[in-house]
């Protein structure tokens, strides 16, 4: 599904953020990626989905070599991704309903489909009463619900979340693997990004470890779930 | 949600990103209501312009006059006279009396100023059929030969002048207008432009959504429609309002010409105003597509 072969990255002529990374993610498997803050993990998640190209290497996404794909082609690609980004990213001026649609809108679903979905899904995740508010009157926990609800809104294939236990407390954090596991049940492939690798490790999930821009698999990792 | 239903929006209008928030959607519709103004008072203008030389060509092409000295005697007036209602193609000859003759010199000198004893030229007016060409070259010297001295005008030389000086103001006019229709693309662009620096992260948001070119520009192309169309309406507005000041003050002055003919009832008047409306906003929507796809292929 995702395969990364020998891929680095520079910015100019900096030093080199990663460096000869190589990663499979098979389909439905779920895996964590620590690492300290600056070790590039988020640079890592960028690359994979199509956010930045790699400097050097393959990256292929659901069977597709990315280095040739036209732009159609990764916009097709990345529409089989759904993303959390770390500091969530919502768009300030529509409301949780019209945030979560985005992606439905953007691929061109029927309004029968967003209205029927997007409060299906909101109410899931326990934002029912939070459909008409806006980004800004909510509180972190529920800004990055709203996040995930946007991510998995169109049943991604790959679902990528960068540091979504960051600023949550230890039962919240728990609280949100549980969905990404449910989800992951579901069949999406999960990848989630987190410098707490204590927390990480209370998973049996597979884990990749990157340190000073390289990537190893974690002894502690088990098998795919 | 309770209550009321909430206002659906077309799915081809609804803007992800928040582009009327922008200072640009505030001031925009006024420069393009300035533009709009400006070309449709130049279209007005050409349609005027036209309707004039029109009416003239078709007076003056049906009139000719004939000056004779003053100091001719009767005879060989009549001798002229007669000769210009034997030509074929002309309709009548009328010889003007001196006091018609001072009544058209009234508004150069005035009601005060006798005419009695200028040596003025007498005046022959002379209806022909614009439909038969005359042989003006022979009526002119057998005229000459018949009154010394007399002259046939027929106008073409001052319409020929006339028509030339209309053709450059038509040109002057037509240059306007292109040149207002380049200033509203400039203006678009310069604020597309704008709006991709300002929402470049929402605009980056949307295309790791999935967001394609196409479905990015749309939304700067439906914002730049709604602001050429309110810009098209006021500049539309404004516009008729002038027309219909101006159209009385034509009558007012007693010109030869009114102003506007038929004002805003005029059909042509009409199709110019909806053609105005409708190009701002067209102008307006298709340079914000093109600028905002051209753009966006540099984005990664």
């Amino acid at each position: 599904m995702v395969r990364l072969d020998n891929v680095g990255k520079r910015y100019g002529t900096d030093a080199e953020i990663l460096h000869d990374v190589s990663i499979s993610l098979g389909p439905g498997g779920f895996y964590f990626l620590t690492g300290a803050s600056g070790a590039g993990k988020t640079t890592l998640l960028k690359i994979i989905y199509l956010a930045e190209p790699p400097s050097c290497g393959l990256v292929t996404l659901f069977d597709t070599d990315t280095s040739v794909a036209d732009r159609p082609a990764h916009t097709a690609l990345r529409r089989r991704i759904g993303i959390v980004f770390q500091d969530f990213r919502l768009v300030d001026h529509l409301s949780v309903r019209d945030n979560v649609a985005l992606p439905l809108r953007i691929a061109g679903a029927p309004e029968r489909e967003v209205r029927e979905n997007v409060p299906e899904l909101l109410s899931w995740l326990g934002l029912e009463n939070k459909l008409d508010a806006h980004p800004a009157t909510l509180s972190g926990g529920e800004q990055q619900r709203v996040a995930i609800a946007r991510a998995i809104v169109r049943r991604p294939d790959l679902l990528i979340a960068d540091e979504p236990t960051g600023n949550v407390d230890d039962d919240i954090a728990m609280l949100l693997v549980r969905v990404f596991e449910r989800i992951n049940k579901l069949g999406t492939t999960v990848l989630i990004a987190t410098h707490d690798v204590a927390f990480a490790r209370q998973f049996t999930h597979r884990r990749y470890h990157l340190e000073r821009g390289s990537l190893a698999l974690a002894v502690d990792g088990a098998a795919d779930a | 949600m309770t209550g009321a239903r909430r206002l659906r929006v077309p799915q081809q209008f609804r803007l992800d990103l928040p582009l009327r928030r922008d200072a640009s959607a505030r001031f925009l519709p006024w420069i393009i209501a300035l533009m709009v103004y400006l070309a449709a008072m130049g279209g007005m203008g050409l349609i005027w312009l036209r309707d004039t030389i029109g009416r003239w060509d078709a007076s003056l092409a049906s009139a000719l006059t004939l000056q004779v000295p003053t100091d001719t005697d009767q005879p060989r007036l009549d001798m002229a006279l007669a000769t210009l209602r034997q030509t074929k193609g002309v309709l009548s000859a009328q010889l003007l009396q001196p006091d018609e003759t001072a009544k058209l010199l009234r508004p150069w000198l005035g009601n005060y100023v006798s005419v009695a004893n200028l040596p003025l030229p007498r005046l022959v007016d002379i209806k022909i059929d614009p439909h038969v060409t005359i042989d003006y070259v022979t009526l002119r010297s057998h005229l000459a030969s018949i009154a010394p001295g007399a002259s046939l005008d027929n106008n073409q030389s001052w319409l020929g002048s006339v028509r030339d000086f209309a053709l450059r103001v038509e040109g002057v006019i037509t240059a306007g207008v292109v040149a207002v229709t380049i200033l509203i693309m400039a203006i678009i662009i310069f604020t597309a432009r704008i709006g991709l620096a300002i929402h470049g992260s929402v605009i980056e948001l949307l295309h790791l959504l999935g967001a394609q070119d196409a479905y990015i520009a749309r939304q700067f192309q439906v914002h730049a429609l709604w602001l050429g169309l309110r810009g098209g309406v006021i500049g539309v507005f404004a516009a008729a309002a002038t027309l219909m000041i101006l159209g009385p003050a034509g009558h007012m002055l007693a010109l030869s010409v009114p102003i506007a003919p038929y004002g805003i009832f005029d059909w042509r008047v009409g199709v110019l105003l909806i053609f105005a409306f409708a190009a701002a906003g067209g102008v307006a929507m298709m340079t914000a597509r093109v600028t905002v796809l051209r753009q966006l292929t540099r984005m990664p």
